[in-house]
């Protein structure tokens, strides 16, 4: 496996994939700082301390980070094929289930990086703005927090990414699957049992980002480990399947 | 321009997944029957349900962001076959090329804000949720027709970048940021992008949206003028240098 990883490390650092995922991380960061700017009551939304920090992550997360993360899975799997090297790979003999889990581990470590960025932006925001006001334990909740909903939504979009493999032509259908997944969270969030059980609220449930009660954590758990099953379950369907490459 | 037009038609019917990309057209109609039915009831006109399913995300997230990955797809897939290069030597001129692109994502638009029409009327009467008449059937047709009609000019941009790319990376992480950009910006100054002004044109007159402030028109006519002149005016120069082939 690690060789596997290995391989994958240098076939990213050919890609500007990442580079292009952290310039977009910047702008969204831009973009709500600028809407902390707006007035709402007589003040700025900005002024609010804390405002910043669970802002980014709310809006990004519902919009931008989950279409993200599964454009940087999908890419890493598609350009396999789009690159023809999958021919080459399977004549190796190389095992499909072991290149993807391979895949979707480098996409989970760049996911855990995306939000490591993120919290890094925010917290200099804040940090420039209500130094006197935050405490260490508060940066320290935060960060578990950006952490948790980095790996969460990683895991709730590992389906529709895994899935990519076999939709090979057709893998723009996941990118706009994976956006109105991510967006739909908007309403389920609105009803607590909903919003335990779908995967994308259910990483705040367990980021803590919302309050939720011990039976909710536990129903958000259960709601994100069948994703990564559901993921694993496609991986080793491919694997059966690889000598019809 | 008609028989480029014509072949970009006959192109698409070869991209079977065309079609299930008008899938999310439907979402929104579904998301307010669940909402509807979950909550209250109480005062619920054909309108209100309506700025449910089709005025609201369907319109201020969906579509663009539907027609941003269509548009990067059919440029990348001429890039991707060498049809590129192919083009260039009938030759094809590089505006009525990027016109040709657009009157495809302007009918594609077209269909999908008729089937988002359909969908909400459909599921909207057969849930009991609304008494279908004349008038609001009328009123939500002409509308979505106008959205359709005009929400492509919001986009022009995106397909301005997408056809001065090789990869689809960078188009597709711009239309993300750029759709949650102009969606930030409608409740700020709409008129500084032009997503932002097609939707608050689109906006202006549908009951119970209020705006934060009158919309003014010429204001986001040019805007949108001068964002797609620009842009156009930039591609169309890459492409003359014979960067993208």
């Amino acid at each position: 496996m690690t060789l596997y990883l290995w391989a994958e490390r240098l076939k990213l650092k050919r890609s500007n994939i990442f580079k292009i995922a952290i310039f977009s991380t910047i702008i969204i960061a831009a973009i709500v700082f600028m809407q902390g700017q707006f007035i709402y009551y007589g003040e700025r939304y900005i002024d609010e301390p804390e405002w910043y920090l669970t802002a980014i992550q709310s809006l990004g997360s519902f919009y931008v980070f989950p279409a993200i993360i599964a454009l940087m899975g999908t890419y890493i799997i598609c350009r396999e094929n789009q690159d023809d090297t999958l021919k080459s790979l399977v004549l190796i003999p190389v095992s499909i289930s072991k290149m993807l889990i391979a895949k979707l581990l480098m996409t989970a470590f760049y996911s855990l990086l995306l939000y490591g960025f993120v919290f890094l932006i925010a917290l200099t925001v804040e940090l420039s703005l209500h130094f006197s006001l935050l405490n260490l334990n508060t940066i320290l909740n935060n960060f578990k927090m950006y952490l948790l909903t980095g790996i969460g939504f990683f895991l709730a979009v590992s389906p529709i990414i895994t899935l990519v493999y076999k939709l090979k032509g057709s893998h723009w259908l996941a990118l706009i699957f994976a956006e109105v997944f991510a967006f739909l969270g908007l309403f389920a969030s609105m009803q607590s049992t909903l919003r335990a059980i779908y995967p994308i609220t259910a990483v705040f449930n367990i980021s803590g980002y919302y309050e939720a009660t011990s039976s909710e954590i536990i129903l958000s758990l259960i709601s994100l480990i069948l994703c990564g099953t559901v993921s694993i379950l496609f991986i080793m369907r491919f694997n059966k399947n690889s000598s019809k490459v | 321009m008609l028989s480029l037009i014509q072949t970009e038609f006959l192109k698409l019917k070869r991209k079977k997944f065309i079609w299930f990309m008008f899938i999310p057209a439907l979402l929104m109609p579904l998301v307010a029957v669940l909402y509807f039915k979950a909550g209250s009831q109480v005062d619920l006109t054909p309108i209100k349900f309506y700025r449910w399913t089709a005025f609201s995300y369907t319109t201020w997230l969906i579509l663009p962001f539907v027609l941003g990955m269509l548009i990067t797809m059919l440029v990348y897939q001429e890039v991707e076959n060498n049809l590129l290069t192919q083009l260039w030597i009938v030759p094809v001129g590089k505006l009525r090329f990027i016109i040709s692109k657009f009157c495809v994502m302007w009918l594609y638009s077209i269909c999908f804000m008729l089937i988002c029409a359909s969908g909400s009327i459909v599921i909207g009467s057969v849930s009991g949720l609304i008494e279908i008449t004349n008038t609001s059937v009328l009123n939500l047709i002409l509308k979505c027709l106008e959205i359709g009609a005009l929400l492509p000019f919001g986009m022009i941009p995106i397909l301005a970048l997408a056809t001065t790319q090789k990869g689809y990376i960078l188009p597709v992480s711009t239309t993300i940021v750029y759709i949650f950009f102009g969606f930030i910006l409608l409740m700020g100054n709409m008129y500084l992008h032009p997503l932002s002004s097609v939707i608050g044109i689109l906006m202006r007159n549908i009951e119970g949206v209020v705006m934060k402030d009158p919309v003014q028109i010429w204001k986001a006519l040019l805007s949108i003028a001068l964002w797609s002149g620009s842009s156009i005016a930039l591609a169309i120069n890459v492409l003359r240098k014979g960067k993208v082939v």
